[in-house]
């Protein structure tokens, strides 16, 4: 539990603050893009992290309500695939879609896009992480 | 619609849709006897933001359209009324409080969601205008 508490529930608030700030950033200045890209994989791996060491709290014992934190961890794992989702309307997205009203973006669009979805994911994932927080805190 | 504030407001939905999915889901399987109102609100909602979301991405404006003003009404009616008729509601819904529980997400949401729309439903109908109106001055040109 002091793992989690100690390094791993930090870490996590520390990369959406980080994702959410980027990401605003990034929607001011759409060249920040780069960065943006460099600091979603450290979200993809924080997640990670916090939902192997919430499974194996609740696998050693730990007496929390096992349906909610799951139901978080994969609520937090599923925001990941919003991250990034300015590349479904890149050119070659597109034209493998039959759709043919199916926007194409530029990449400032898609600079703006990833942006917009990086905050709205970052606070989600911390509001999602601070819920299983509270379930842990409460259950030890 | 511009595709950034479009995908935006998608992604925005999803993540709507995932969370009250999620506490409607968990709530309605678990202890609908407790507060069956609330939680089929909570239901409802996430349904709504699920087809709206749905709606955005394939492009059914109409849909998007009645979807985000149901949802607006039902922000302003169910906040309301938890104020007004606090005993009718045994356990908070998504809209309590006016959605105060998710940062007022859901009642700013369909707010910048409809404005959205709207204007790109009257954009469209001038468009439809422009375009009926060129043909005829065209014509009119042709027969001088």
């Amino acid at each position: 539990m002091g793992i989690y508490t100690g390094v791993v529930y930090p870490l996590v608030l520390v990369v959406c603050a980080v994702l959410a700030i980027v990401g605003l950033a990034t929607l001011a200045w759409p060249r920040l893009h780069r960065a943006l890209k460099l600091i979603t994989p450290a979200a993809f791996v924080a997640a990670g992290v916090q939902a192997v060491t919430v499974v194996a709290l609740l696998l050693t014992g730990i007496d929390a309500d096992m349906i909610l934190a799951l139901g978080y961890l994969i609520a937090s794992v599923a925001l990941l695939a919003l991250l990034g989702i300015g590349r479904l309307g890149t050119p070659e997205a597109a034209a493998g879609d039959p759709d043919p009203n199916r926007p194409v973006l530029s990449p400032l669009q898609i600079a703006r896009v990833d942006a917009a979805a990086a905050a709205i994911v970052a606070i989600a994932l911390a509001v999602v992480s601070w819920r299983v927080y509270v379930i842990l805190e409460t259950a030890a | 619609m511009n595709p950034v504030a479009r995908i935006s407001l998608i992604v925005a939905y999803a993540v709507l849709a995932l969370a009250a999915l999620g506490r409607s889901s968990y709530q309605i399987s678990t202890k609908l006897s407790e507060a069956p109102v609330p939680y089929l609100v909570s239901g409802v909602s996430a349904l709504l933001y699920l087809v709206i979301a749905i709606a955005l991405w394939r492009r059914w404006a109409g849909v998007a359209l009645v979807g985000t003003a149901i949802e607006l009404a039902g922000v302003l009616v169910v906040g309301t009324l938890g104020y007004v008729e606090p005993s009718w509601w045994a356990d908070e819904t998504v809209w309590t409080g006016y959605g105060s529980a998710y940062g007022w997400v859901p009642l700013l949401l369909p707010l910048a969601a409809l404005i959205l729309l709207v204007r790109e439903r009257r954009a469209r109908a001038a468009r439809a205008v422009a375009s009926s109106t060129a043909p005829s001055a065209a014509t009119t040109g042709d027969a001088r």
